[in-house]
């Protein structure tokens, strides 16, 4: 939120409340293959963020209003558990994930290869577990993960953080106290193998040339986020080939 | 499969034409999908995704709805089959269980099933659809020592659904959920070998 | 979502016109289509404005009342900003709840209105209680689409802002509130307006018309108040390089210029 009155310390002797350094990420946990009936999914610790992400699909798409003959439509369902953040919030969607839905599902819009399966429909759904600020980065690190679990064709992941200002400087990845109390924020969403922009929102009062300084800091902070999501996704099966030479091993001694 | 582990847009090789499951760009192939580099055929053998229904293939599919002209097939894809009557001389019912031969797939993606059967009794396993290859193995060597070891009726859809009748069926739904799991892993036939000659 | 083929037919026209740097109707790549302005339109309202950016059309509405401010902001007045797509705005607009662009389009024009404090909130306490019974203004902001030749995101802004400067706030007193009473115009610290761009292929066209916007990769709307940036936000399936956003900046800082001097007059 920005134009508030209220400010607050939030960094002292060049550190961060939690003792980050200015451009330093949380602590982030990429599991990928995290559901059984989901075709895809994963789960992402940010922090103290917590999403699950599930994908359906390529499937047949209802209702048929929805169907496009050109391409598979994709649908995006972003949402937080009531429970996610210190306030209960109402369940069902709401004008804020309404937005943030769309702006998810168009970050991938032009990634995923959906001309190869026209008139489907490939759902996905995030569900915010926990919430701490940067909930739309982490929700769209986890999709993009869940996505690539379902084989689903794409020409690449994406992988998303935001950068903020707090007391006047910029930093990267800001909690929710540092949104609530910060001066802007800038949730960028960057493709892994080339560095184009699929997500880009701001708000806040900032000179154009503090926004290229943030934008580059998100682009860096992106390699390593993208980094976690191809070891996310190698360790299901890297771990399934480990399991399974030792797993008929042991079977055939009970047999 | 000894090949590479890649995932979308990882490089798999330098050049301008991309194979399945790969695109080129930039002078740089790419892979589409999770899966492993068969660098001799210049594409990726996925490891997960739903079935892609492509003319040749056998399928199984359940009866979903009856027309005049034919009945709709839902084959475990993102498209349904048809099965026109004049096609048949059998008379399906809703919830009947098919096997049949994809005639063909137009751009529309439309299909026609061709030499339906009816499949009666027995049991149905569902795997992923690219686990199928494994399950048949090179020149069908994988699927005929499973039938010959469990002496059951085996029919395997591409789509991902195996009828199985009589025999040792457990053994043989044992068996092809090991394939399934650990598809990608290599001396794969030496451990079925074991499984069904011990079990 | 249905599919209207015509749009598909016309989308190669204005791709490849774009993509050689000419536009349908003949604009500079960088031009706004005219843009008429007009304050005042709706009497029964403290503020309001239309305008028309070439055949698009957006009135806006702003109503003033006194209610309690957000438990966690309570020295601040409350903003709300709502849009409304008429079905009588396109034949794609439907009756009924809203639509998810049309939540979006409000709240991209909240962003930048609250961003650069063109609603001065925190000038908007009315009486402070510390037993919680504060009183603030809040302001209504509602944007209705009338007619729908593309770029609603500016106009919508444009009318906004323009809303904005022509409020004139009712009279409160001992608890009571008198709207046939003026006392002055709205608090605001800025002006803020936007400046919606349009990718196709390696083109960046401002302002897009309803053809090119269905023709679009892509598309970044920039709110500025001078000198500075107050929101942005990326819509369609495409994206953009770091270098178009720096250069999308500083068009839009440009524009922004311009589209306030609109506003003064």
């Amino acid at each position: 939120m920005v134009g508030g009155a209220t400010t607050k310390e939030l960094i002292v002797n060049g550190k961060r409340l939690d003792g980050r350094a200015l451009d330093e990420l949380r602590p982030i946990k990429i599991e990928a293959s995290v559901l059984n009936k989901a075709d895809g999914s994963a789960y992402v610790e940010w922090g103290k963020n917590k999403v699950i992400a599930g994908v359906f699909g390529p499937r047949e798409c209802f209702p048929r209003r929805d169907v496009n003959p050109y391409r598979a439509t994709l649908r995006c369902r972003y949402r937080m558990s009531p429970f996610a953040t210190s306030d209960h919030g109402r369940s069902g969607p709401n004008r804020r994930s309404t937005e943030l839905s769309k702006v998810i599902r168009e970050a991938f819009e032009g990634v995923v290869l959906r001309e190869q399966f026209p008139k489907t429909a490939i759902d996905v759904t995030v569900e915010v577990l926990q919430a701490d600020g940067g909930t739309r980065c982490a929700s769209l690190v986890a999709v993009s993960t869940a996505l690539a679990d379902a084989g689903i064709p794409m020409k690449d992941l994406v992988s998303a953080v935001a950068v903020g200002k707090i007391n006047g400087k910029l930093a990267l990845d800001l909690t929710g106290v540092e949104d609530n109390f910060g001066d802007s924020d800038i949730p960028v969403a960057i493709t892994g193998r080339n560095k184009e922009i699929v997500l880009f929102q701001m708000d806040g009062v900032l000179l154009p040339e503090q926004i290229s300084q943030a934008l580059k800091m998100a682009s860096a902070a992106n390699e390593h986020i993208h980094a976690l999501q191809v070891d996310a996704l190698k360790l299901v099966y890297e771990s399934k080939q480990a399991q399974g030479g030792a797993r008929t091993g042991a079977a055939s001694e009970e047999d | 499969m000894a090949g590479k582990l890649v995932v979308p847009g990882e490089i798999i090789a330098e050049g301008s034409k991309g194979g399945v499951n790969a695109y080129s760009e930039d002078g740089k192939i790419r892979s589409e999908v999770i899966g492993i580099v068969d660098e001799q055929k210049g594409r990726v053998i996925p490891l997960n995704g739903q079935y892609i229904p492509t003319a040749g293939d056998w399928v199984i599919g359940v009866v979903q709805d009856v027309k005049y002209a034919g009945c709709g097939v839902e084959i475990k894809s993102a498209y349904r089959a048809f099965i026109l009557n004049k096609m048949t001389r059998i008379e399906f019912k809703m919830g009947d269980v098919v096997g049949a031969t994809i005639e063909r797939v137009d751009e529309a993606r439309n299909i026609d099933l061709a030499e339906p059967r009816r499949l009666v009794g027995g049991e149905i396993l569902v795997i992923s659809a690219v686990k199928v290859p494994r399950v048949i193995g090179r020149a069908n060597s994988m699927i005929n020592m499973l039938i010959t070891e469990t002496g059951s009726e085996i029919l395997v859809g591409r789509n991902g659904r195996i009828w199985i009748k009589g025999g040792k069926s457990a053994l043989a739904v044992r068996a092809i959920l090991t394939i399934e799991r650990e598809a990608h892993t290599q001396g794969l036939t030496d451990r079925i070998t074991e499984l069904l000659k011990t079990g | 979502m249905t599919i209207n083929i015509l749009d598909e037919i016309k989308r190669d026209y204005v791709r490849d016109l774009a993509m050689h740097g000419g536009r349908t109707d003949g604009r500079a790549m960088d031009a706004f289509r005219p843009i008429s302005v007009e304050p005042g339109v709706i009497t029964s309202a403290e503020g309001s404005a239309r305008v028309k950016l070439g055949k698009s059309q957006v009135i806006a509405g702003i109503k003033l009342g006194v209610g309690s401010p957000f438990p966690d902001r309570p020295k601040e007045g409350v903003l709300s900003t709502n849009a409304e797509f008429l079905p009588l705005a396109s034949p794609s607009f439907e009756s009924g709840p809203p639509s998810e662009l049309s939540i979006e389009l409000a709240r991209v024009v909240d962003r930048g209105i609250r961003s650069a404090n063109a609603v001065d909130i925190a000038s908007l306490l009315i009486d402070e209680d510390t037993e919680g019974k504060s009183k603030v203004w809040a302001v209504y902001i509602d944007l209705y689409v009338l007619d729908h030749d593309g770029n609603l995101q500016d106009a919508a802004g444009l009318a906004a802002m323009s809303a904005i400067l022509n409020v004139q706030m009712p009279k409160y007193e001992d608890g009571k509130l008198t709207l046939e009473e003026k006392t002055g115009p709205l608090p605001s610290q800025a002006t803020a307006v936007s400046c919606t761009f349009g990718k196709i292929g390696n083109a960046i066209l401002v302002d897009p018309s309803y053809e090119e916007e269905v023709s679009l990769d892509a598309r970044i709307t920039m709110a500025t108040i001078p000198g500075h940036i107050c929101a942005c936000q990326k819509t369609g399936m495409g994206s953009f390089k770091l270098e178009e956003i720096d250069s999308c900046m500083q068009i839009a800082l440009k524009k922004g210029d311009e589209l306030r001097a609109l506003l003064k007059q």
